[in-house]
């Protein structure tokens, strides 16, 4: 590897990779801002989900790590280094895209192969290396079929394999489960959690879907209008959101927000949220509404009720209810799990 | 997403079948056109070939290989075969360089593309008499630019469509600019490739040249081999025109393509059942090129 960025290899195949620092990041595609001042630490070894919904600007970020794009104003360093002057082949970065990025025309082996036969490591070192990460992903029985042969779960291990591969310092992952379905996509999270752990580099990986940002990753990112909302572990961003975005944005059905806190109780100035399963149903509960919908999911149910006032809540609950659209509830707010936030600013209180 | 269903599994057999017979209805205009306009014609050719028709013969004989032994001491055809070789050999590997290069230089949208890209295209929309003629200016010894640009080198410049080896070079020169359409081919091609795909091997570190030969060409490659098939039909038979207008034929038959020599047998020499046996030939040469070109990839792989 000429010039470019190693990462420290312990002697059992581990390697921290190099930590990412993202100082002040800004970056626009003509009138479209995408980034806004990014400030982003990575310690190496850590895994971190960035996420956010579309148009976010957390593929940007990728993309800048990745040097796929210039910023316009900030650094990014890698492993300490400003890399702002580095092509993207020398910033020992590998990444792996949505729609997984193979080439068509080379069988899997061929993919593994080709950024090694463009750096020119020699031929036995390439085919080793080739076949040890493809027994590592489990796809060494497949090594001869092309792209459009295979599903699209082999097609993602195939991608993550040809990262392995380049043995980088930091792995950029860009929504890698996001084209795989639903039962697929659990058990490639488990995978991917698992193939970071052995490797134990430094990882970035970009989500728009919460549920996996909260399962995958030591940290969450989350990410809107091109900014750093909030990061920190999954429960403690979940528990504690710093404004009614990162409140509304993580978890599912989303957290109530009442303005002026109303059913809820509180200050006018206040927007107060309460997470649906920090609502119960109680035969004496103080919040009386109707019912407006069941979601039976099976192991819960979600009601959709309606108080007198107007306001609409979402309460996780146990499943089969004997409640049907119309009926009369009472609720009950769990003490202690409520959220306030500024009305004007949308922060927390 | 799901792919829609094309057509429920439970389709009536009777329904299906009503399709099938709609598609064939649909495609029997052309069908019919296809038989009456081409195959019948191509037939009649094959058959015509082993007569004394002239072209005006009211009852054209059947003279058995007499045509078939003209044909094998007629130099006049031994130096329209070279001709026709020669220009084939040289325009169809120069042409695709011309339309894959330029087509592959103005893919990405920058500013002021659309205008080279017209460019591009303008001689493929010009008649091919008018641009003959142009040529005819074009090559021409004593004002022509051609040769004023060659002075600007210090050269005293070829006196072009006299001498016989300049004559082909100069319609090989002129048959270089009508490309626009292997050029779209190719642009819309190259448009269709993933950009991730290049994001990935910048990643890897493969410059500009390595994604020119490990990606573009390869990921290109049916459509280039479409387009060498295509243009190799084409240019056996396009030189009619500019041989016509720029050298008759001349000098010293170098220009003197199968297409007219066809032409003058048909319509000058009343020679017309000789003439459809050179046809005959024109289309095995044709045929045998395009085998060769599809053997010679084979290997490749490419057309799985």
């Amino acid at each position: 590897m000429s010039g470019g960025l190693t990462g420290a290899r312990n002697g059992d195949g581990r390697s921290g990779g190099a930590g990412i620092r993202l100082e002040k990041l800004s970056k626009s595609y003509g009138r479209v801002r995408a980034l806004d001042g990014v400030d982003l630490d990575v310690p190496a070894g850590e895994l971190v989900t960035l996420v956010g919904p579309s148009g976010s600007g957390k593929s940007t970020i990728l993309r800048l790590i990745a040097g796929l794009d210039r910023p316009d104003g900030g650094r990014v360093l890698v492993g300490g280094q400003d890399v702002g002057e580095l092509p993207p082949h020398r910033r020992s970065v590998a990444m792996v895209f949505q729609d997984y990025a193979l080439y068509p025309h080379l069988s899997v082996l061929e993919n593994l192969l080709f950024g090694m036969r463009v750096r020119k490591v020699p031929r036995a070192e390439a085919r080793r290396r080739a076949h040890d990460a493809a027994a590592r992903l489990g796809i060494s029985d497949l090594l001869e079929r092309h792209p459009d042969q295979m599903s699209g779960g082999q097609r993602q291990r195939v991608a993550l394999a040809r990262a392995v591969v380049r043995e980088p310092s930091v792995y950029l992952l860009d929504e890698p489960l996001a084209s795989l379905d639903a039962q697929l996509r659990i058990t490639t999270r488990a995978d991917l959690l698992a193939l970071h752990r052995q490797l134990g580099t430094t990882t970035v990986h970009v989500t728009h879907d919460q549920a996996e940002a909260m399962t995958l990753g030591d940290r969450v990112v989350v990410v809107h209008e091109g900014r750093v909302r909030q990061e920190g572990p999954p429960q403690e961003v979940y528990d504690e959101p710093v404004d009614t975005f990162v409140a509304r944005f993580l978890g599912s059905p989303p957290m109530n927000l009442v303005a002026g806190g109303g059913v809820l109780g509180g200050e006018p100035e206040t927007i107060v949220g309460l997470r649906p399963e920090d609502l119960a149903l109680d035969a004496d509960g103080p919040i009386e509404a109707s019912a407006e919908a069941v979601e039976t999911l099976g192991n819960e149910a979600v009601l959709l009720a309606r108080c007198l006032d107007g306001t609409r809540l979402t309460a996780r609950t146990e499943p089969r209810l004997r409640i049907r659209p119309g009926d009369a509830v009472r609720l009950r707010a769990i003490p202690g799990r409520l959220h306030r936030f500024d009305a004007g600013t949308g922060r927390r209180l | 997403m799901t792919a829609p269903e094309v057509a429920p599994p439970d389709t009536p057999r009777r329904a299906r079948s009503d399709r099938t017979l709609s598609g064939w209805a649909f495609l029997a205009p052309y069908g019919l056109a296809v038989a009456v306009l081409i195959a019948l014609p191509a037939l009649l050719n094959v058959g015509y070939a082993f007569t004394d028709h002239t072209g005006l013969t009211r009852d054209p004989q059947f003279i058995g290989l007499d045509n078939v032994q003209r044909l094998t001491s007629d130099t006049f055809f031994r130096d329209s075969v070279e001709a026709s070789l020669f220009h084939v050999a040289v325009s169809v590997p120069l042409r695709l360089i011309a339309a894959v290069g330029l087509a592959l230089l103005l893919a990405a949208p920058r500013p002021g593309g659309r205008w080279f890209r017209t460019a591009v295209y303008l001689p493929t929309v010009i008649p091919d008499v008018a641009l003959a003629v142009l040529f005819l200016w074009v090559l021409n010894p004593l004002y022509g630019p051609l040769n004023q640009l060659l002075g600007l080198f210090g050269h005293s410049g070829f006196n072009w469509l006299a001498d016989p080896s300049t004559a082909r070079v100069g319609v090989v020169l002129m048959l270089l600019f009508p490309i626009g359409e292997g050029f779209i081919v190719v642009l819309a091609a190259r448009r269709m490739l993933d950009g991730r795909l290049y994001e990935a091997a910048a990643l890897e570190g493969c410059g500009p040249f390595g994604q020119l030969r490990r990606l573009t060409l390869p990921l290109l490659a049916p459509v280039l081999i479409l387009l060498a098939v295509r243009d190799t039909i084409l240019t056996l038979q396009v030189n009619f025109v500019p041989a016509y207008v720029l050298t008759d034929g001349r000098p010293a038959n170098a220009t003197l393509y199968l297409p007219v020599y066809i032409f003058d047998q048909a319509f000058e020499f009343s020679g017309f059942a000789y003439a459809a046996l050179i046809t005959i030939v024109l289309m095995v040469i044709t045929a045998t090129i395009i085998v060769a070109q599809l053997l010679a990839v084979r290997r490749w792989r490419i057309l799985r």
